[in-house]
């Protein structure tokens, strides 16, 4: 076992670095592009480059919440029950609450310097609150007292149910009269009404956010295998003293 | 202890459909009730034409009141700001005690809380709710989207 884990002690490798070096060149071009090269907004001036952080976390939220559930399924319905399924879970679901916050808080932000308000309770913004909150109660699900098998099975029903709510929050805005603005880019109608370069940073945003999404679930995840062997490893020593207690007594 | 070998493969557990329908059942009730059930709860505001109409918007409440500012309506005089706010070709005045916040102006969609009172809305809070289009800010095109925007909300 310590065999195992001193080969495995490092969590990145050749993929993990490219991911990396792209995501670092494309983050480097959205940061230019969304302060310097982009207009401002007929309306809302400069506070419109909020944008290029705002909606990308958003969406990349989106995808890790959606990504922790099909690897919840997966660990579900698979004969194995991979705890590999588990761990990427696991590590998607606190990437994803990390982007969520980044969107909360960016969203605050721009709300006071479009609508006058850090916060409201409109069915956008509460449906993301809940979303978030939920997310966290998933994430404390996880370190509930048990095996990795009960943290699994908990765990997975519950990314399951809440998966749910995402529908919930990206319509909340159609279904129900919000103070938040409706989509611009996935709209009903797909007439995106915004300027070229503002499209074209906002897409390098979602691009640069799902890499740096999927490098760090790569990193997180192999921790979690660091963790998840350091532990058995604990496990082995204990048995193997209390074998060896046996034996003297 | 029958410690004799198995001859045949043990028998494969039925899959358990109760909580599967049951998950289904939540799922589809949860539907129901936020489509169904929740929106006149949820909605943020009421829309000028509606105060006084629809159940929620009554007059004698505290509302929260969703119109475009229409043009050459906005005045300021000491610590008030009035407008007219218009929705579906009805309009209301509106009196704000202060200078509103965020990229308030004429020609914008604005939600203003507050109450009617002898016909007019007296405000103490302003949110712009602004559009999801988004353009290039240059000289000409403020005065041409500013009207653009005005006539598409007048008309």
């Amino acid at each position: 076992m310590s065999q195992v884990l001193q080969r495995t002690s490092a969590t990145g490798t050749r993929a993990t670095r490219v991911i990396g070096a792209t995501s670092i060149l494309v983050m480097a071009w959205v940061v230019v592009s969304g302060l310097l090269l982009t207009p401002q907004d007929v309306v809302q001036g400069e506070s419109v480059r909020i944008m290029y952080v705002h909606v990308p976390s958003a969406w990349i939220a989106y995808l890790a919440f959606i990504f922790t559930a099909v690897a919840s399924a997966s660990w579900l319905i698979s004969k194995k029950h991979s705890m590999g399924f588990d761990r990427f879970a696991g590590a998607s679901a606190e990437v994803g609450v990390m982007f969520m916050a980044i969107t909360l808080v960016t969203g605050s932000l721009w709300g006071r310097l479009t609508w006058g308000e850090f916060w409201q309770w409109d069915p956008r913004l509460t449906t993301t609150a809940f979303l978030f909150v939920t997310y966290i109660g998933y994430l404390a699900v996880r370190r509930l007292e048990g095996s990795v098998e009960q943290r699994a099975r908990r765990s997975a029903v519950v990314a399951m149910l809440a998966v749910l709510e995402i529908p919930l929050v990206h319509f909340s805005v159609v279904l129900w009269r919000s103070l938040h603005q409706g989509a611009t880019v996935l709209n009903p109608n797909g007439d995106v009404k915004m300027d070229d370069l503002m499209l074209f940073t906002l897409f390098s945003g979602v691009v640069g956010f799902t890499l740096v999404f999927i490098w760090l679930v790569l990193h997180r995840q192999r921790t979690m295998l660091l963790v998840d062997l350091a532990n058995n490893q604990g496990l082995d020593s204990a048995i193997v003293a209390r074998r060896a207690e046996g034996s003297a007594n | 202890m029958d410690l004799t070998p198995r001859t045949s493969e043990p028998s494969k557990k039925p899959r358990k459909w109760l909580p599967i329908v049951l998950l289904s059942l939540v799922g589809v009730g949860g539907i129901v009730i936020v489509t169904q059930f929740l929106t006149s709860a949820i909605d943020y505001y009421c829309n000028v034409d509606e105060i006084g109409v629809r159940s929620g918007c009554e007059e004698s409440t505290r509302l929260r009141v969703q119109g475009t500012v229409e043009q050459n309506s906005l005045q300021k005089t000491g610590s008030k700001t009035s407008f007219v706010m218009t929705f579906n070709d009805k309009s209301i005045n509106v009196v704000y005690s202060g200078d509103p916040g965020g990229v308030f102006q004429e020609c914008i969609s604005v939600v203003a809380h507050g109450r009617m009172i002898d016909g007019t809305f007296e405000s103490n809070r302003i949110e712009v709710k602004h559009s999801n289009e988004y353009a290039e800010k240059n000289a000409d095109r403020i005065e041409s989207s500013g009207s653009a925007a005005c006539s598409q909300a007048q008309g």
